[in-house]
């Protein structure tokens, strides 16, 4: 089945303007994917406007596997938003609910968190010592969520493998397509 | 050009598409549902102060309320879950927001109409009402349901009690560190 796609390629070799027209095509998608996210977080403020919830610390509002969007531009976070935090020398962020939320004159902000499926609060999760959030943590406020997309994200990080396979698949495809 | 791989790649990509579609329509559905549909508050106010005491240096506060909310009118078609949550909210002299939780409830869509209707009293706190500091005493607290409509796909929507008397949800915190016995 892969013989038509390999002729194809032998073709596009021999003809280098079809080959620089299908390379920009390609860029193209790329770019544009990239602009897109890039626009996302100019909007949304936030480092990462799209999340895939990893965890079964928020079922049953959240799945593992579920998207959600995140919006930072907000000035205050609220008791009861579902919210994106981030520890300090910890990759992974969390999505949990702000249990508490205490705030002094000056407008500044001390945040507590729990998953909705844990037992007890989230000072166990925080750097040692830390007992507290601060706004600069938070990565966004939950706004939307669409379900089982993220289970793309996951399955692609369990098996890095696949990765290659997809984007070998899609590069190919998209060389040896012949538009109209 | 009619190759397996080109006409599975256009099933598969239609596909996507109408299951996005249509989950964007499931989230528009009933964007203005919950402006016009209320859940119906009756009662939310203090029953015991069980104690207030110093709490490894924090001022730390249990008791007990009761509780008429129903819930059902909230509910529709794209709504997996509700959230329901109390806050206690008082103003301390070093910080001027506090906004605590002290109970929440989690009522799925599967759950029976009996369930979706909150109706309990003397409810033990879920969690203690603790300051930040040591500044509880004599403070006046007042209590407010909240919740938020989790969606099986769209938007998050959250609101608050409206309609209800405030001074029935609040009370004054004695200026003493006691309990009851």
């Amino acid at each position: 089945m892969f013989d038509k796609q390999v002729i194809e390629l032998k073709k596009l070799w021999a003809n280098k303007r079809q080959l620089l027209f299908q390379l920009l095509n390609l860029a193209m998608i790329v770019f544009s994917a990239l602009m897109i996210w890039k626009a996302l977080m100019c909007y949304t403020k936030s480092e990462s406007p799209v999340v895939v919830v990893l965890s079964g610390s928020m079922e049953p509002a959240f799945q593992r596997g579920d998207i959600l969007f995140l919006n930072n531009s907000v000035d205050q976070v609220g008791v009861g938003d579902v919210v994106v935090f981030k520890i300090k020398d910890r990759d992974i962020p969390i999505v949990h609910r702000i249990l508490k939320v205490h705030e002094d004159s000056d407008g500044k902000v001390e945040l507590l968190t729990k998953g909705d499926n844990n037992r007890v609060d989230d000072r166990g999760l925080y750097a040692p010592g830390q007992l507290w959030l601060e706004r600069e943590d938070i990565l966004g406020k939950c706004v939307g969520t669409l379900r089982y997309v993220g289970m793309v994200t996951i399955a692609l990080n369990d098996y890095p493998v696949l990765k290659y396979v997809l984007v070998g698949m899609m590069g190919l495809f998209v060389l040896t397509s012949k538009e109209g | 050009m009619h190759t397996v791989w080109v006409r599975l790649n256009a099933v598969v990509f239609f596909g996507l598409t109408v299951l996005l579609g249509l989950s964007c329509l499931a989230g528009f559905s009933k964007i203005m549902h919950s402006q016009m549909h209320q859940p119906i508050i009756e009662t939310l106010e203090l029953q015991t102060l069980r104690s207030i005491k110093s709490h490894g240096g924090v001022d730390r506060a249990l008791l007990s309320f009761n509780i008429d909310a129903d819930m059902n009118p909230a509910f529709h078609w794209n709504v997996k879950q509700l959230f329901v949550y109390v806050v206690a909210s008082y103003t301390t002299p070093s910080k001027e927001i506090n906004n605590v939780v002290i109970w929440d409830t989690i009522i799925e869509n599967i759950d029976s109409t009996k369930k979706k209707h909150i109706q309990q009293t003397n409810v033990f706190v879920k969690y203690a009402l603790v300051d930040q500091g040591n500044e509880l005493r004599g403070k006046d607290v007042t209590l407010k349901l909240m919740w938020d409509h989790m969606p099986i796909t769209g938007f998050v929507y959250m609101d608050e009690q409206k309609n209800l008397d405030p001074s029935m949800s609040t009370f004054t915190l004695p200026s003493e560190y006691s309990s009851l016995k």
